[in-house]
């Protein structure tokens, strides 16, 4: 099989664009399934690849393309200690008609092989495909900042990134332990690693130039940092663990008019509900909290920290254990994926997009979704052929209106921020 | 950083609301969130006196305020400091810092911002008297104040 390298065109095209006498460029490339797949990078790569590292040299070829293999190989091995291992060698020009092109070869220690280069394209071209339903030039623009990327943060992150959505900003200080592997995006190669920089790295995987940034701090510890970072999104998403956070990012949401996004899972995930704020026009998320309506509805434990957070010192070390009991990935999917939709219906208001009939079905600001009829559900009818009774696996939206005596957004304050 | 707009306009109707129902308490190194702290007198149905402090949370109102009782130095009915009992189920109490009893009123899972401090402070109010009860009888707090559910 002739190899196949992959390299960034517009690694290539800064190559090209570079000035002076650059002839060899020292890269990296990562190989897979016994050398026959190659990436290749001319700079640092953006994210944390996967594979088997190798030496890669990129250059500028001379005109027509041409190269003479004997002297590139001396010229190559001179530059790096192969070990045994491959190198991938680029040579970057121009086609005819003034575009940037790549040829590949690959060096081992019997000659030199030539490879099939291809282009990772540019940002216009990666999402072309979704032409027809979202404008992604115009979500390329929005920035969203999740705060929380555990089991449904992380998937939220990967289908915005998927959906074209262009800026990130990613909080959370916790890291990634070996028992959250089987709920969340990132696996085992991520043990130890801050979640924000692991989701960071496979938000560039699905768009390599997304803009990510990333914040390892506790939102209740760092609220000014936090609202800076809320005050430039167009749009708050909230997958955090504990109600303290949720109502700090409240309250910014508030004092920045940022429309934003609640999810959570109820106990095993049984179920679990996703509530909008749109500041000043519908509840705020402590409206909704203290009104009795998510009274029973107790949070996912999932991990120690989580419940430490919220118990009283006193509470014994059975009874937290007895607490966290977690669900299936596939019991928060649901709850993670209405909140992509959420968010891709308020990142598209204003342009013309196929999510504009999901605006008008979405009419409720609070939805509430069971997998099981268990905990809060326990006594839901079985699904069966009906329609007209609450059912498992369907969701449900609640009118909640904004209350007048909500001590966070209510009618205590005498006028609401002008932001 | 100071308070914001919206923290300000809170204080201000929890003093207003404190002033009405608990008038001894007042509001000290209001400045600076993070270390303003509300203090005054609660007294018991027998007439003793607790001097309480309430530590007023730099993210109010978003989580719980720590309360303590500053004096007197409080011991249980064998003679025990309660500072020494350090975190007590039986007793709603959680650990100690700086020498001062501080008492479990609102767990975090319990707490949303609707919760004002007067509503605090009149759990403060029932404890004293469940402590007070247990001074006469012996029986530990939770006797006569049960706990939330966690």
């Amino acid at each position: 099989m002739t190899p196949l390298v992959y390299v960034l065109e517009e690694q290539i095209r800064d190559l090209l664009s570079q000035t002076g006498d650059v002839r060899l460029v020292d890269g990296v490339a990562y190989g897979f399934d016994d050398w026959t797949v190659f990436h290749a990078y001319t700079e640092k790569p953006y994210s944390t690849p996967s594979g088997r590292i190798c030496p890669c040299v990129a250059m500028r070829s001379d005109a027509a393309g041409f190269v003479d293999e004997e002297k590139l190989m001396l010229q190559v091995r001179s530059r790096v200690d192969p070990d045994g291992d491959p190198i991938v060698v680029l040579l970057a020009g121009t086609d005819a008609g003034g575009s940037p092109s790549c040829r590949a070869l690959v060096l081992t220690e019997k000659g030199v092989a030539g490879a099939d280069a291809r282009f990772v394209p540019r940002r216009s071209e990666l999402f072309s495909r979704n032409t027809g339903l979202l404008e992604t030039s115009a979500l390329a623009d929005k920035k969203v900042v999740i705060v929380g990327l555990g089991s449904g943060g992380s998937p939220i992150a990967l289908e915005l990134a998927r959906a074209g959505i262009g800026h990130f900003t990613l909080i959370d200080f916790d890291r990634l332990e070996l028992g959250n592997i089987s709920r969340h995006v990132c696996g085992v190669n991520d043990l130890g690693r801050y979640k924000t920089l692991a989701v960071r790295d496979q938000v560039l995987q699905k768009n390599p130039y997304a803009k990510v940034s990333t914040m390892e701090i506790n939102v209740n510890q760092s609220l000014g940092q936090v609202e800076d970072a809320v005050a430039a999104c167009d749009l708050l998403i909230v997958a955090s663990d504990n109600d303290q956070s949720r109502f700090n990012l409240n309250q910014m949401s508030l004092n920045n008019n940022k429309v934003t996004l609640y999810g959570r899972a109820i106990t095993r995930a049984a179920g679990g509900d996703v509530l909008r704020v749109r500041p000043w026009k519908g509840p705020c998320y402590n409206c909704v909290f203290s009104s009795g309506l998510i009274d029973g509805r107790e949070e996912e434990m999932s991990q120690k920290r989580q419940a430490l957070a919220v118990l009283p010192a006193y509470v014994e070390e059975d009874k937290i254990n007895t607490m966290i009991q977690v669900g299936l990935s596939s019991d928060i999917a649901p709850i993670a994926n209405m909140m992509v939709k959420m968010a891709l219906v308020e990142l598209s208001r204003g342009i013309e997009t196929g999510m504009s009939t999901v605006d008008e079905d979405l009419a409720s600001d609070f939805y509430v979704w069971a997998n099981r009829r268990e905990e809060a559900y326990a006594n839901w009818p079985r699904m069966g052929f009906k329609w007209t009774h609450p059912s498992i696996l369907r969701w449900y939206g609640a009118r909640i209106d904004r209350d007048l005596d909500c001590l966070v957004c209510g009618g205590h304050l005498e006028e609401e921020p002008t932001t | 950083m100071g308070w914001s707009s919206q923290q300000s306009a809170r204080l201000h109707l929890e003093m207003g609301i404190l002033s009405r129902y608990f008038p001894t308490f007042f509001l000290k190194d209001s400045i600076i969130p993070g270390h303003a702290v509300i203090e005054g007198t609660l007294r018991s149905n027998a007439g003793n006196e607790y001097l309480i402090r309430l530590r007023v949370p730099a993210d109010l109102p978003n989580s719980v305020p720590i309360v303590e009782i500053v004096s007197p130095v409080l011991r249980d009915r064998f003679g025990h400091s309660l500072v020494d009992l350090g975190t007590s189920y039986p007793m709603h109490l959680l650990k100690p810092e700086n020498g001062a009893v501080r008492i479990c009123h609102y767990s975090a899972s319990h707490w949303h911002p609707n919760i004002t401090f007067f509503k605090v402070l009149l759990k403060i109010r029932a404890w004293i008297e469940a402590y007070e009860g247990h001074l006469d009888s012996g029986y530990a707090i939770d006797h006569y104040l049960p706990h939330m559910e966690a």
